[in-house]
This record gives C-alpha cells, sequence and structure tokens, in this order.
C-alpha cells in the first residue's frame, strides 16, 4: 500500500464498488473455510468468522494509526457484513462493513466500510477503511488539543509505569499517554497482523518522555501486544512523537517470539530483534 | 459470608458489610469465602475437595443443592482455568452469591434447584492463579515445572484429552499454549477430568469461564465437524446472548471455537462433550480488547449481571428440556403414575 502523506485522511477510491458488492445477495458458505475456492470469486464471509472479525481490527488498527486521535480511538463493535475474494498470486482481500464503539466508553461511534488485502508475501496488509462519526469531529480534536495542551504544560519528564495496572486501573494523569500508546501500538499491531495472527495492546510497561524543543510530544514505550491465537504476550519498544492535527511518527523494535503452530500453519510472529520498523512522515 | 442484607431490588451501591463481590480477591480470601459460604449456608451449599495442584494446593468445589429425596441432574460450571482471567473466578464468586440470594423469591432459580444440583468451581488453577497476584500479572498457564525447572506451566485448556496435541497447540513449553507432555499430565487437569467422569451420566452441561473477547463458544475447537446436536446447542446460546446483551447492551459472538475463535485441541469443553455432557459451552467474558485481561474491577458487577442472565437462561433451558412441566422427570412410567396422582397431588 502507497504510504500517504500529510494529514490524516482515509482512502475512498473503492468505495463506489465496494457499496455495490456489499449490497449484493450473496449465498452463504456451508462451512467457513473449505478449500480451494475459485480465484477472484467473492463469496460471503459468516461476520463472526474469525477471517471476518479479524480483518476488521486490522482495519481499525490502521485508522487508528492514520486518526493519530487520542481521543477518536475506536473499538470494534460488530461485523454486520463481510466477503472475501482471493487473487491469485496476490493474496486475499476482504471487504468489511462493521460497526464501531469509543475505544474507551463503548459508546456507539459509527460504522465503517472497509478492504484489507492480505498479501501473500509476509507484507502488512493493505489497508483501504472509511468511517461515519457519530461524535462531533470538532469536539475530539478540542479535546486532542486539550490533552495536549496539559501534557505539554508539564515542566518534567512524565514516565509510568504497568498502565493500566493490575486491576485494570489507569490513573487519570497517565490517561492521555496510554491513549497515545494505543494510537501508536496500532501502526504495530496493523503491521504485524496476518489472517491467522493478530493483535491487542494489552500493557504500557513503562513510558518515559523525551522532551523537545519544538511543540511535539515525544515518548518512549515498552508495550506488551497480546498475540492471538498464540497467546503470546510481545514486548515491543515503541518511540512516538505526536503532534495534534499532525500523523503520528512511529518507531518499533519487537522482541522477537518463535512459536511455531503444530499444525504446520508455519505461523511466526515478531520481528528479529534489532531491526527497526520505521514510519515517519513529513509534516 | 452472604450479605444477606442485600434488598431484593438489586441496588448499584454495594453494602459495605460482607464480602465485596465488586472486587478481585486473592485466593486466601477466595478460600475464606468457600468456607464462610458454606457456613452461613450449610442447607444447600457443602464445600469439597476434587484435587490438588501442581504445588500441593487444594481446589475446592462448591455444591449447591436443594435437600430432596429426588436423584438430581448436574450443572458444572469452573473458572479460572487461566490464571490471568481474573474476571472468570470473580464471576464464580457472583453466580454463587445470586443463586444464595434469590433462592427463594426467583420463581426459575427456584424451579431448576429442584432438579438439578450445581457444582460450582470457582477457581480451577489455583498455583497459576496466585502467580498472576503475586510475580505476573498476565501468566496464563499453570505452574508445572519442566526441563529441570528452568521452564514452567502448561496451559491446562489444551490438556485435556480431546484430541491432544493436535492442533493449536505447542510442544515447546516456553509457548502459552504448551499442551503438557500428554493428555491429562497435568493434576489439575485429572482432578477435573476424573471427577466429571465419574459423574458423567448426571452432568447436563459442562460450562467453562473465561475471558476475554465476549464470546459463548460452542464445541468444538479440535475440528470444524460440529456437534451432533450443533443446532440445538447454537440456539441456546443465542437465547442466552440475546439475555446477556438486553442487560446492559453487551453484545457477544455465538459459534463454534474453531469457527469464530481459533482451532485448539484437548479444551476443556471439547472434551466434555466429547465423553457426552450434551450441553457444553465456554464463556469469553468482558471485555472486547480495550483492557483485556485487566478489566476495571468498576465493570465487575455490569459483566457478573449480564452474564448471570446468559448462564441462567441455558439452566432454564436444560431444566424445562430434561424436567419439563413439572418437578418430574417425565418417563413412560412416572406419566402413568402421574395421571393417577393428578387429583391429589400438588404439582409446583
Amino acid at each position: 500500500m502507497k504510504r500517504s502523506k500529510g494529514s490524516a485522511t482515509h482512502r475512498h477510491r473503492a468505495l463506489p464498488v465496494l457499496l455495490l458488492l456489499l449490497s449484493a445477495q450473496l449465498p452463504r458458505p456451508a462451512v467457513a473455510e473449505q478449500p480451494p475456492w475459485a480465484p477472484g470469486v467473492e463469496r460471503a464471509l459468516d461476520p463472526s468468522s474469525r477471517l471476518a472479525v479479524g480483518a476488521a481490527r486490522v482495519a481499525l488498527h490502521n485508522y487508528n494509526f492514520h486518526a493519530a486521535s487520542p481521543s477518536g480511538l475506536r473499538a470494534l463493535g460488530q461485523v454486520r457484513k463481510a466477503t472475501v475474494k482471493s487473487i491469485p498470486g496476490v493474496g486475499q482481500k476482504c471487504y468489511l462493513q462493521f460497526t464501531t464503539e469509543d475505544y474507551r466508553s463503548r459508546e456507539n461511534a459509527g460504522s465503517c466500510l472497509a478492504t484489507v488485502l492480505y498479501p501473500k508475501k509476509k507484507s502488512p496488509p493493505a489497508v483501504n477503511i472509511k468511517c461515519i462519526n457519530t461524535k462531533d469531529q470538532k469536539q475530539i480534536q478540542e479535546e486532542d488539543n486539550r490533552l495536549y495542551q496539559k501534557l505539554k504544560r508539564q515542566t518534567k519528564p512524565i514516565t509510568g509505569s504497568n498502565i493500566p495496572d493490575s486491576f485494570g486501573n489507569i490513573e487519570p494523569a497517565l490517561e492521555p499517554v496510554w491513549a497515545l500508546a494505543v494510537a501508536g501500538s496500532s501502526y504495530m499491531m496493523w503491521e504485524k497482523s496476518t489472517e491467522k495472527v493478530g493483535y491487542f495492546m494489552t500493557q504500557v510497561k513503562s513510558v518515559k518522555q523525551w522532551m523537545r524543543k519544538d511543540d511535539s510530544l515525544e515518548f518512549d514505550y515498552v508495550i506488551l501486544l497480546h498475540e492471538m491465537p498464540t497467546q503470546e504476550m510481545i514486548s515491543c519498544h515503541m518511540r512516538l512523537i505526536w503532534l495534534p492535527g499532525h500523523p503520528l511518527k512511529v518507531k518499533y523494535t519487537c522482541d522477537s517470539e518463535n512459536h511455531r503452530l503444530e499444525d504446520g500453519s508455519g505461523m511466526e510472529s515478531g520481528s528479529a530483534a534489532g531491526i527497526i520498523r520505521e514510519r515517519e512522515e513529513n509534516f | 459470608l452472604v450479605d444477606e442484607s442485600m434488598p431484593k431490588q438489586r441496588s448499584h451501591r454495594q453494602i459495605p458489610e460482607g464480602y465485596n463481590y465488586t472486587e478481585y480477591h486473592p485466593m486466601e480470601e477466595i478460600y475464606k469465602w468457600m468456607t464462610q459460604i458454606q457456613e452461613s449456608n450449610s442447607e444447600l451449599v457443602t464445600q469439597h475437595h476434587l484435587g490438588k495442584t501442581i504445588e500441593n494446593r487444594t481446589i475446592y468445589y462448591l455444591q449447591i443443592s436443594q435437600p430432596s429425596n429426588k436423584p438430581k441432574k448436574i450443572i458444572w460450571m469452573d473458572c479460572g482455568i487461566h490464571a490471568r482471567e481474573w474476571i472468570s473466578p470473580a464471576f464464580c464468586q457472583w453466580f454463587v452469591k445470586e443463586i444464595l440470594q434469590n433462592y427463594k423469591s426467583d420463581a426459575m432459580i427456584r424451579r431448576f434447584l429442584q432438579n438439578l444440583d450445581l457444582y460450582i468451581l470457582p477457581v480451577l488453577n489455583v498455583d497459576g492463579y496466585i502467580y498472576s497476584w503475586e510475580a505476573e500479572r498476565l501468566w496464563r498457564k499453570n505452574r508445572s515445572p519442566y526441563m529441570n525447572g528452568t521452564c514452567y506451566g502448561t496451559d491446562l485448556n489444551r490438556n485435556f484429552n480431546s484430541s491432544w496435541g493436535s492442533v493449536g497447540v505447542s510442544y515447546n513449553c516456553t509457548s502459552e499454549i504448551f499442551c503438557g507432555s500428554g493428555p491429562e499430565s497435568e493434576p489439575e487437569t485429572r482432578a477435573v477430568a476424573q471427577f466429571i467422569e465419574k459423574k458423567k451420566t448426571d452432568i447436563l452441561c459442562y460450562l467453562t469461564i473465561h475471558s476475554y473477547g465476549q464470546y459463548i463458544l460452542t464445541p468444538y475447537g479440535s475440528t470444524t465437524t460440529p456437534p451432533s446436536n450443533n443446532e440445538e446447542l447454537m440456539h441456546v446460546a443465542q437465547k442466552a446472548a440475546a439475555a446477556l446483551m438486553g442487560k446492559h447492551g453487551t453484545s457477544y459472538k455465538v459459534g463454534s471455537t474453531s469457527s469464530i475463535l481459533y482451532s485448539n485441541s484437548g479444551s476443556s469443553r471439547d472434551w466434555a462433550h466429547m465423553i457426552g455432557i450434551p450441553f457444553s459451552y465456554t464463556f469469553e467474558l468482558r471485555d472486547n480488547g480495550t483492557h483485556g485481561f485487566t478489566l476495571p474491577s468498576d465493570q465487575i458487577q455490569p459483566t457478573c449481571e449480564e452474564t448471570m442472565l446468559a448462564v441462567t437462561t441455558i439452566i432454564d433451558y436444560v431444566d424445562q428440556k430434561y424436567f419439563p412441566g413439572g418437578a418430574v422427570m417425565l418417563t413412560s412410567g412416572t406419566l402413568v403414575l402421574l395421571h393417577g396422582c393428578l387429583k391429589e397431588t400438588d404439582l409446583v
């Protein structure tokens, strides 16, 4: 996928076609997975199936990263419609319609249309996503600005650990820092996801602010990602730079985990330690 | 300690006296709670020794049984097979509390307690649970030492004898889904399996409580071949999910583990169904990933309230199915007897 530059807008070139396809009445398969399917044929997916739900989550990771908004984070509500097409030599493409909730409050946040292409070759899924906003965007921006100002006002570098703690508590002062971690982690989770492997951000193990002379906020994180279905906790080191209204800058490296599943699926997670994945945008 | 001062209409505020069901409790407190629950409700509750953990701790279950001459069938529910899933033991404790507080006043509970005994195991993986409190919050497995004590823990939910070791597992102890050295290699697994095997002809329903993800999962995880009673299992699960959603609007996904979650062998729920327990379900409680395992305690009450509705929907269905139209199991023999006695008998 061509990386977008500039502000966080979402692709919607494929949208008219997407809408047409989703509105078509497609037959339901008897069993969710039954290889081999004829290439190029789009088939309906059970909206509860892990392929559909997993793809929706990947689309949302992409959305949350590009939105770069700690106040505007979304979680998956329900998948309403899903289809998948096998593209020979390229990969599997999912077409999705799903509802979303506010990441924290679980309030309805509007629905999204998305396509997720899982490439055959090991590389990040390609995502197109467009969402409706039930929350006033201006309000979200104002909340982001408020968070930003609160953090900017700190004269000493912000530090923290175990956010949330064992009991699920997040200190109110550290909530923005946690929310930024979710936004930044979304980049890592998007890149690492495949049809078979998915992620959730579990905890900020530690955070340390790097004071900057310019207007941006910079944080150094150790993040724990919950990997499915291996159930592993993957530790990642993430450097994040944020300025409201601008794309997030994220650099990361995750601990290598080499857990093969005993079903020949050849699923290996994590990147080799020492390789830094970089995602920088020019403002 | 049952808080009997609780009014019949559930208030949102927890009355300060007694055990706090809206907080997470360490194992020592749960052990004390079990003893107190039995002492305060001895006419209904007995505490039983199920077995020992690898670190030699005792695994207890509670039996809730209405005294009666009738033979009863059994509903089994276990919590805390995975250490880090703290909302699970919290739910088992809540469930027991609710039953004991409402069995006299709630018609549905009263009805099913006439026919069914409830066996509740609040914490299966005791060692792991303690470890998640004292050492590593996100620990999952038990604390079985392998490789000369250089590696610890079997995933108990991969250790049952249901297509053991075939899919969705690791043979490496360092993995979170290590299935153990063989089926039922772990004492915790054996404790549960031996007991359920012994009682299987009387067990109608096997429930196992996990988190997170918001699912009601039907068999199987080890294969995509549906169970023989799939339609009915799905129908009841959907009823339960609908009841759950009615409380706080939380949506649960319903389906077989292999189709909506992931493939895995050696699960307790698969094993229970495979040995003949017809209504076998795995619950994955709140949330959907925002907090995951570290669900804040202010969500304990709403989670438990909604899950209670789902579980009682299932128990009620099972009760109505096997004990239709009254507190008598209708075999052809009793049907004749009933007919004759109808005038005199007060059928509750």
